[in-house]
């Protein structure tokens, strides 16, 4: 039903299904070509099937989606799915798209699609209609998996398309996630699982009361949903990921169908071990290389950063995946050989160069958008890996920030080696705070990342300006990046060359000043990640302060925004998500402006000064001679607020867009 | 680059020889390029190719590819992966060969197999590409690589040369040897064969032709073993610059095919008249055309009123392009049949734009009026160059009507748009037209910036905070009414309304939000302005202790003025269509206070090419502030930046003048 790969790399999103969730899994190569065959009675009832009232302004709206997954003896399954959609609106369209994926390792039993117009025509799809394209992310990560997509005849509002497939599943999974949310209304839903004799299933369920099954036969089981509401953000700001927000069930068979959340938690873990089994043994050659790199080192920190730096900046993130691919590494002497891979390939290698000096550490399967895996679910949902490292007892270096207590009672270093610029201790702001299912045979089990403290973090921001009578600014600013910040402003010179980052800080800048003149930048301190990244700007804006009358107006806070435009917040619309907030972190501006001759300071804003749990925010604005001095820190704790703390938030937004926005006069003496 | 397989066929085999070729060789590099850090002719550069060598040889049916890059920067190693397309049944990709160099000399070749990879497959037609990453790459890496392409007996390969690449290229050699047909004359040792080539209308094929765009002084070379060559040195990287004109008119590129004719004059006088008879075919004034425009129009309806008439008929017909377009199985299933000829559109009521442009001509025709077809270039998409002889420049068609006297050009074909109004994309647009002496080159006219006019009016209430609450009525005619009219119609008006809020958002003043409460005229009649009636509210302005801060120009409060931050410009600016845009806006004061400092009356032209005014009017309790940018041109040459951007440049500083409140009081007082 969704087909879950590992493949984070950085923030790139991974889209592999087009289309939505609407239609799941699937491989091809056997379906009807061109043979005409009558619609269904399945789909001729649910074309029947009144648009509900309750649909709202929605494009399009399900009337039907059924799966019926079939287990044989060896736990094979194949799926089939039935789905009716009805098309309300002209961009409802793409939601009659049905598409499946498959790979090389599935096998698509047929595709078929039929559409009934208003006036109770029907048509069948034809081989033409159909097309296939291989599943594609980027150059760097690419796939033999492909995708099936039907674009159906007299797909135009008021019609309804059905379509029916039926796929044999991986051989080797054992689970399927039930996508029982749309970003449109579903009418009817329902989910039968035909076991083989005395076998058993186990079911858990997110963001949904748990459905009773009804056992229609022996061994058979069908789950029932109605009138499940759409699931639309498009209108709500600074919200988690919609797939963390929405509704599914896991269903699982074989192996993994044993009762109780931490079993199947380790369940799944001891799945993913027997799958890597070996994978990451270092040979002779990643021993002697682990060992070359770690002699002398004088502690655990510099014999850890050692390694985790050689795998962060020599193996290049490249990877073909290729049927099991998506779920397995390769071989560590592979990786090592080729000095390519991908998110597993990479973590796999850690593990092998790591067990090759003594430290154990183990496969961490995440997601990268925070609460898409959730504990009470136990589930292969995800899309990268990356390694959680066992401390030595005692090991307190505080360097490394990142760790976590483990059931086991050991303390776990969450590190990411596929992040090539967040050093070892620390974790991206997209994982701190979500949970992941960490492999360690017997000890597997569901673990949640830190949410690390604000100190390790932010940027500090010195400037020095001088204005003149006819509001020209002109000066230095000295910017200093640390943990998170540092990360994104490393990323950022990666992926550009010289031309680019001037065009985009410069596009930045434009924000703040609008004739801005852009001098020249300096990066320091790049490539070591231990350090904090340095940045100089030089700059003039030649409108920055504005005339009116007699009056020159500026802004103190030269530059730089902490603003989130939540507008169903600050609008104080009842809030039903979670507000993400970024990651915790200090960013403070120091600057100083030398007043033209011949003009005084006649007003300056007022100071703010608030505080909320999860963060604070003080901002000030004083004057010393000709000198118009500002300061502000903002301090953010957290990584998002629940609902419950929207009015918080609005006073801390309130008070950051009046210091942002507030002006000082200065007069002409 | 692949070479085009054109679609000819090839009649009669092929004599196959084995030549001497000639194809690219790794290469020793120096020690100069091993320790090159930097290009000193593009500074910053992630990485430069050192060489690229595209060789296309169809006596032997193969095309070959080599490059040498030099990896400067971190994202230079994305040229590490490389992706080679193909088309199944057609060719053949092999002879992959890679190696990595490093800068201390040490080489790593590729030992991996490359991936075939599925790119798209519908019906028989499959695209695939081969895939393959170089081993071990670093900054300072030398990346090396080749392939070769096979393709069958049956094709010509017409190459495209693209020279110009996202990255700098210090050398490039290109060489394309044609059957001995298709050799520079002269040639010495051709390889004979007796096959021939025929075009899709059955005519033999004669000549072989270029159309390049070239750095100065470099020019498609012959030889006397039958090559055609180029080479070149120093190709600066793809440009980047904002309001560019379409991106394949300004880059450096080769493209050969095979024509009939030797000469543009003869090449475009030869296509004109097909492409005139073919339209005449089409817009065949049938007896059922006669009978549906005699239904239409009075006979003592005017030329003017029975053209507009025919034109909201067709306008109303369901357009496709605006639709869905049927697929081959729906009309299979429909029984019907691609149209052939205007009356087929007509009784379907339905087609897409080329269709229905067509199905209008032969309705005018039909009503008696004087009305030519004209094919033009999609200015969106490339610029009509006559030396490239290729019909495919052209992409769509509009109609002159000559009514009294006076010629009427109409867009048929674009849904909503006005009777007599044309898409930007049509206008300014060069292509071939019918005439009454024969079809002939042509170019629409340039469109006034008179026609296209946004005008935007907001009441504004004030309060002593800064806060404001108020409505604003965005008035559009032209372009920008054509714009959102069309969008509602590949959606809905809560669609379209997303949109426009989207675009509203970018706009106003921070801290402030504005939101359509409805359009009056979104799907109605074209000929009238569409209006969206928006409403705002937010923290517009900055209390002080005594002052009250409002930014001056209500949409220009976060500096939208282009070009202000580039100094330089390579290439020619395109701002599709010229436009004056309006604001008034009245702000009513909170009580007590008055103005103490506003913006100034403003008059700043570029004469010939564009003018913004402003105007501050207060009276107790009120100020209105007006400015209008009227942009007369639509595209500046890069001799002319500098003027453009001055006067950009003075529009960005007026823009920033404030509205300063005081507390009146006092003065009230007479203190």
């Amino acid at each position: 039903m969704t087909r879950q790969t590992w493949v984070w790399r950085r923030a790139v999103p991974l889209a592999v299904v087009a289309a939505g969730c609407l239609i799941a899994g699937g491989a091809p190569s056997a379906f009807a070509r061109d043979k005409a065959m009558p619609a269904p009675d399945w789909a001729v009832a649910a074309a029947k099937t009144p648009t509900p009232t309750t649909v709202g302004d929605a494009a399009a709206v399900v009337l039907f989606d059924e799966y019926l997954i079939t287990i044989d003896e060896q736990n094979h399954a194949v799926e089939r799915e039935r789905i009716a959609v009805r098309i309300l609106k002209p961009q409802g369209r793409s939601y009659s798209h049905c598409s499946i994926a498959y790979d090389t390792d599935e096998k698509l039993n047929y595709f078929r699609s039929w559409t009934f117009t208003p006036k109770g025509k029907q048509f069948q799809a034809m081989d033409s209609d159909f097309t296939d394209q291989g599943a594609y992310s980027a150059p760097v990560l690419q796939f033999t998996e492909r995708i099936r997509t039907v674009k159906p005849p007299a797909s135009d509002p008021g019609a309804v398309v059905a379509c029916e497939t039926e796929q044999h599943l991986r051989p080797y999974m054992n689970e399927e996630e039930w996508e029982i949310q749309a970003p449109i209304p579903i009418v009817d839903e329902a989910l039968e699982l035909a076991l083989p004799a005395g076998g058993h299933y186990a079911d858990s369920w997110r963001k949904y009361a748990a459905v009773k099954p009804v056992e229609t036969e022996a061994s058979h089981l069908r789950w029932e949903i109605k009138a499940m509401p759409a699931l639309d953000l498009e209108n709500i700001d600074y919200t988690p990921a919609w797939a963390a927000l929405a509704a599914r069930m896991s269903v699982k068979w074989g192996d993994l169908a044993v009762k109780g959340t931490d079993n199947q938690w380790r369940a799944l873990g001891l799945w993913q071990k027997q799958l890597e089994e070996h994978r990451a043994d270092p040979t002779a050659e990643i021993t002697a290389k682990a060992l070359e790199l770690t002699a002398g080192a004088p502690d655990f920190y510099t014999k850890l950063s050692r390694i985790t730096d050689y795998v962060q900046k020599n193996i290049r993130y490249f990877v073909v995946e290729r049927g099991i691919g998506g779920w397995q590494a390769h071989w560590a002497a592979d990786i090592y050989r080729n000095q390519y891979g991908d998110c597993k390939d990479k973590a796999t290698l850690l593990i092998a160069m790591l067990q090759a000096v003594g430290i154990r550490a183990h496969y961490l399967h995440v997601d990268s958008r925070r609460g898409v895996i959730d504990p009470a679910e136990p589930s292969l949902v995800g899309n990268h890996m990356i390694t959680a490292i066992e401390l030595p007892d005692g090991e307190n270096d505080p360097r490394l920030v990142a760790r976590v207590k483990a059931a086991s009672s050991k303390t776990m270093l969450i590190f990411d080696p596929t992040d090539e610029e967040t050093p070892v201790g620390l974790t991206r702001a997209a994982l701190q705070g979500a949970w992941g299912n960490l492999e360690n045979g017997a000890d597997s089990q569901v673990l949640e990342m830190p949410v690390l403290p604000p100190e390790t973090a932010g940027l500090s921001r010195t400037g020095n300006f001088t204005l003149t009578a006819d509001g020209t600014l002109s000066g230095d600013v000295a910017e200093v990046f640390r943990g998170d910040d540092a990360t994104n402003e490393r990323w950022f010179i990666k992926d550009n060359d010289a031309k680019e980052i001037h065009q985009d800080l410069e596009t930045g800048l434009g924000a703040d000043f609008s004739s801005l003149t852009f001098k020249g930048f300096e990066f320091h301190d790049t490539g070591d990640l231990a350090k904090p990244l340095d940045l100089d700007l030089h700059l003039s804006d030649a409108n920055y302060a504005r005339p009116a009358g007699s009056l020159l107006l500026l802004r103190p806070r030269v530059m730089g925004s902490h603003v989130r435009a939540v507008n169903d917040v600050m609008d104080g619309k009842p809030r039903a998500y979670a507000i993400e907030i970024g990651h915790p972190g200090k960013w403070r501006d120091s600057f100083d402006i030398a007043v033209p001759p011949g003009y005084v300071v006649d007003e300056t804003p007022d100071p703010e000064d608030v505080d909320v749990d999860f963060a604070s925010y003080k901002s000030a604005v004083s004057v010393k001679g000709n000198l118009l001095h500002y300061e502000r820190e903002y301090v953010v704790r957290q990584v998002e607020i629940p609902p419950a703390k929207a009015a918080d938030f609005r006073r801390l937004e309130n008070a950051i867009l009046t210091d942002e926005k507030g002006a000082a006069v200065l007069k002409k003496q | 680059m692949l070479g085009r397989k054109i679609s000819f066929s090839v009649v009669l085999s092929l004599a196959i020889v084995s030549p001497a070729l000639v194809r690219a060789q790794y290469q020793q590099p120096t020690s100069e390029e091993l320790k090159m850090t930097s290009d000193p002719k593009a500074p910053g550069a992630a990485a430069v190719y050192l060489d690229v060598e595209e060789v296309a040889d169809d006596p032997v049916h193969y095309q070959s590819f080599y490059a040498r890059i030099k990896v400067l920067g971190e994202k230079g190693k994305e040229l590490a992966t490389v992706e080679v397309p193909y088309v199944k049944g057609y060719n053949k990709i092999h002879d992959i060969k890679a190696r990595t160099i490093h800068a201390d000399g040490t080489v790593i070749p590729l030992v991996g197999k490359p991936e075939d990879l599925l790119v798209v497959k519908n019906g028989d037609t499959q695209v695939g590409k081969m895939v393959f990453t170089l081993p071990s790459v670093e900054v300072g890496s030398i990346l090396e690589y080749k392939y070769q392409l096979d393709y069958d007996d049956h094709h010509f390969s017409s190459p495209m040369w693209e020279i110009q690449r996202p990255y700098p290229v210090l050398k490039a050699h290109y060489q394309f040897r044609p059957f001995s047909t298709f050799q520079p004359k002269g040639a010495s040792g051709a390889i004979p064969t007796s096959s021939y080539l025929i075009d899709s209308k059955g005519r033999r094929v004669n000549s072989l032709i270029w159309w390049a765009k070239l750095p100065d002084g470099v020019k498609v070379q012959t030889d006397a073993g039958g090559h055609y060559t180029v080479d070149v040195t120093d190709i600066p990287a793809t440009p980047d610059e904002e309001w560019m004109p379409p991106i394949d008119s300004v880059l450096y590129r080769v493209l050969f095919y095979y024509k009939s004719a030797s000469s543009a004059q003869d090449f475009w006088t030869g296509e004109a008249k097909d492409w005139s008879k073919d339209v005449d075919r089409f817009a065949e004034q049938s007896s059922a055309i006669h009978q549906a425009v005699n239904g239409l129009i009075a006979p003592t309806d005017s030329e003017m009123v029975k053209a507009q008439k025919l034109y909201t008929a067709v306008e109303a017909l369901d357009n496709t392009d605006y639709s869905r377009r049927k697929s081959e199985s729906e009309m299979k299933q429909l029984k019907l049949k691609e149209a052939r000829h205007a009356e087929d559109t007509w009784k379907q009521k339905s087609g897409d734009s080329e269709d229905i442009a067509m199905l209008y001509l032969a309705m005018a025709r039909a009503a008696g009026l004087k009305a030519y077809a004209m094919k033009v270039v999609s200015r969106s998409r490339g610029v009509f160059d006559v030396s490239y002889m290729d019909m495919d420049q052209l992409n769509d068609t509009v109609i002159l009507l000559a009514i009294d006297g006076k010629g009427v050009m109409v867009d048929p074909g674009e849904k909503m748009a006005p009777f007599g109004t044309m898409n930007w994309r049509h206008s300014d647009a060069g292509g071939l037209r019918q005439s009454d002496t024969g079809p002939g080159y042509d170019k629409t006219p340039m469109q006034p910036y008179t026609a296209n006019v946004t005008i935007r009016s907001g009441d504004i209430t004030l309060d002593d905070h800064g806060g404001m609450t108020g409505n604003i009525r965005i008035v559009m005619t032209g372009q920008e009414a054509l714009r959102w009219r069309q969008a509602a119609l590949r959606s809905d008006e809560t669609e379209v309304k997303k949109q426009f809020n989207e675009e509203l958002a970018a706009i106003v003043p921070q801290g402030v939000e504005a939101h359509v409460d409805h359009f009056i005229g979104l799907g109605g009649d074209p000929d009238a302005s569409l209006m969206a009636v928006v409403t705002t509210h937010g923290a517009l302005g900055t209390a002080t202790s005594k002052r009250l801060l409002l930014p001056g120009f209500f949409f220009e409060a976060r500096g939208h003025a282009p070009f202000v931050g580039q100094e330089k410009r390579l290439e020619p600016v395109d701002m599709h269509y010229g436009d004056r845009v309006s604001d008034e806006f009245t702000y009513h004061l909170p009580a007590g206070m008055a103005v103490e400092g506003a913006p100034t009356d403003t008059s700043i032209p570029w004469t010939g090419h564009a003018v913004c005014i402003t105007k501050t009017v207060s009276t107790p309790g009120r100020v209105v502030i007006a400015r209008s940018l009227a942009r007369a041109f639509t595209e500046a040459k890069p001799n002319d930046y500098e003027a453009l951007r001055g006067f950009y440049q003075k529009v960005a500083a007026a823009d920033q003048q404030e509205l300063v409140l005081h507390d009146a009081a006092p003065a009230a007082k007479g203190n």
